[in-house]
């Protein structure tokens, strides 16, 4: 007895990857508006320290002199601090995305019913998980981008003036270990069955973690360590680094590439295994289909 | 004769629930949901699986679609193991199990068939030509390319009815199919889900409406408490109770009066089926209806019972599950005689 119309094949797993992909395009496309909005919150959100800065010090350059002295790279121009706020807050908006909307999509797919429908399927794990992470980082990277031109619109800034080319690389090369952070994430999310109390708490300690508005050396040793550990620190990190021409605080570029290599190829590996073990459980236990 | 498409052998579930008792913090309770099943499905037939909720029926299909590991047995289904040969599993089947949940709201019928084609590998152009088979076999066209959000209850339903056969598998899982639906609609899908299996497709079709089993069913295994309690045709599972009659009687009876007709001697079984306006349903089991009748009068009446209609019933797919169980499968079902005290497991 055969399998009906289905044919499994690399064909047929490309068509799953394609079709996850389109649907939660054509999902959030549905959603007027969903992706713009969000495009505007880093924009705001790099408005604050900027603005704070210049209140504390008096001047915007006067916050810009102190601000880079302070953390070590003296001599940078006031339109320098606005990018530096500005790079950091759309980073952490690119990180954030990938990881929430990971744990959104495996809440809501939870409550829908849709994650036991994809679990009652012949398709890999892998290739769904494939589709929505490649939905997550085109989603990602409109926002980036728009948020990015944006940005440098109303703050009068120019990211491309530093090495733009290192800095995009940098940011794709972080993206892999972002994914393996988002399936340790979604695995969490269905194991708890709770996603918002998860992501209110985990936003602001990725933000803090992260050194969204300034760089983690002037945190204690030990949370400093912690902190650079984490790799969308190093992601952060090595993109205004790149953009602003100054050091990286993990060293030499070669240091810097070598651990988001590092990064790249173990933390979706990590992820992925972590994801299978607690749906195995989660199998064993109630079932998917339980929320 | 046909070879079995699924058999299950020794299939036990146990869960670890967790008991929240005011005072007592939480406690965990291991719940025995499936207790060493062991069954087969012939290849080419309908086969009704009934049993009220938390029989074990729900767990028995989710094992066998692989969303549920076993505690210990083992299953194929379509020669697969349903433990070792998951994804082969999963392609041999079409899957109805949560009622109209399971859809993407903001995509529309036509969008979510052609979605989950793809999950089930089917290739594109094939899914295409499945899908307009499909709308015009549901009579799907004047909504199929709205969003599902803007959906009623039935048409969900029947969208995901669509969902389970876009893959043309040869076994469909169907658990209560046409809960939500008005009865024009349930009485058509009961119609194509014959047409299906006279093509040739295994179908395991859960059901609390006997009258449903009774039409579609070859074969019926009834299930409580975790175990099959009975398994045959529907025509085997009826003269199992014997010569046995039923007499079914509706009206206002006080509480004590199922006790009183109980103690009747001749009265094999009784089951209570109440209804909101105070009114309920009396379906009493005797060896000879004709010579009980007028003790089962005295019994009702003397506890100053209102007796609006009294008749004579066939034997049932629901009079056999009443007879093995102590209760009905009805939704509002009170529980009545000995075995019932046992109360609701799995």
């Amino acid at each position: 007895m055969g399998f009906g119309l289905g044919r499994p094949g690399w064909r047929a797993s490309v068509g799953v990857i394609w079709s996850v992909f389109r649907a939660r395009l054509k999902i959030i496309t549905r959603y007027k508006g969903a992706v713009l909005l969000e495009s505007i919150i880093p924009v705001i959100f790099a408005g604050l320290p900027i603005l704070l800065g210049s209140a504390v010090a008096g001047s915007e350059q006067a916050a810009a002199d102190n601000f880079f002295r302070y953390t070590g790279t003296a001599g940078q121009s006031a339109a320098d601090f606005r990018l530096y706020m500005m790079m950091g807050s759309n980073t952490f908006m690119v990180v954030s995305l990938m990881l929430w909307l990971i744990g959104y999509w495996v809440r809501r797919e939870q409550e829908t019913g849709t994650l036991e429908a994809l679990y009652l399927a012949p398709a890999k794990r892998l290739h769904v998980l494939t589709g929505v992470t490649s939905y997550t980082l085109v989603r990602s990277l409109i926002a980036f981008v728009t948020a990015t031109v944006l940005g440098s619109l109303l703050f009068q800034v120019n990211p491309l003036s530093g090495s733009f080319g290192a800095a995009l690389a940098y940011l794709l090369l972080g993206i892999p270990a972002l994914w393996g952070i988002s399936f340790f994430f979604g695995a969490l999310v269905m194991r708890i069955k709770e996603a918002n109390s998860v992501i209110q708490l985990l936003q602001w300690v990725l933000a803090f973690a992260m050194g969204v508005y300034f760089p983690v050396t002037v945190f204690p040793l030990l949370l400093r360590w912690t902190a650079m550990a984490f790799p969308p620190t190093l992601m952060n990190d090595a993109i205004r680094s790149s953009l602003l021409n100054i050091s990286s605080i993990y060293g030499p570029w070669y240091v810097v590439l070598a651990l988001m290599l590092i990064a790249a190829w173990t933390v979706p590996l990590l992820g992925y295994e972590f994801f299978g073990l607690v749906e195995r459980r989660v199998r064993r236990d109630q079932g998917v289909g339980q929320f | 004769m046909a070879e079995p498409i699924i058999k299950v052998e020794n299939l036990a579930k146990m869960f670890l629930s967790k008991e929240r008792k005011k005072g007592a913090g939480r406690k965990k309770k291991e719940v025995h949901a499936l207790k060493s099943v062991n069954l087969e499905i012939l290849d080419g037939e309908v086969f009704g699986l009934l049993g009220p909720n938390g029989a074990g029926k729900t767990t028995l299909i989710k094992i066998l679609t692989t969303l549920l590991i076993p505690t210990s047995g083992t299953a194929w289904v379509n020669g697969y193991s349903i433990t070792k040969e998951e994804d082969e599993v999963r392609a041999s089947i079409g899957c109805m199990l949560m009622g109209d949940r399971g859809l993407y709201w903001k995509l529309t019928g036509r969008e979510n068939l052609d979605y989950f084609g793809a999950l089930y590998h089917v290739p594109k152009a094939d899914r295409t030509k499945r899908i307009d088979e499909l709308v015009a076999l549901l009579k799907l066209g004047d909504f199929i390319d709205r969003t599902v959000e803007t959906y009623s209850s039935g048409q969900r339903m029947i969208v995901a009815f669509a969902k389970s056969l876009v893959n043309d598998a040869p076994i469909l899982f169907l658990d209560e199919p046409t809960v939500t639906m008005d009865v024009p609609t349930a009485r058509e899908l009961r119609r194509i889900v014959k047409e299906l299996n006279e093509g040739g497709k295994t179908i395991l079709y859960t059901t609390h409406l006997m009258h449903e089993a009774e039409e579609l069913c070859d074969r019926v295994a009834i299930i409580d408490h975790g175990e099959i309690i009975a398994l045959g045709t529907p025509g085997e599972l009826k003269e199992s109770l014997g010569h046995e009659d039923v007499v079914s009687l509706e009206g206002i009876f006080p509480e004590a009066t199922v006790s009183r007709l109980r103690a009747v001697p001749g009265i094999l079984e009784v089951s209570v089926t109440a209804e909101d306006s105070g009114r309920s349903k009396l379906d009493v089991m005797c060896g000879n209806s004709r010579a009980m009748l007028p003790k089962i009068i005295e019994a009702v009446m003397g506890d100053g019972a209102t007796i609006e209609e009294i008749k004579p019933k066939e034997i049932t797919l629901e009079d056999v599950f009443v007879a093995k169980t102590g209760r009905t499968l009805a939704v509002d079902t009170r529980v009545v005689g000995e075995k019932a005290v046992r109360g609701r497991g799995g």
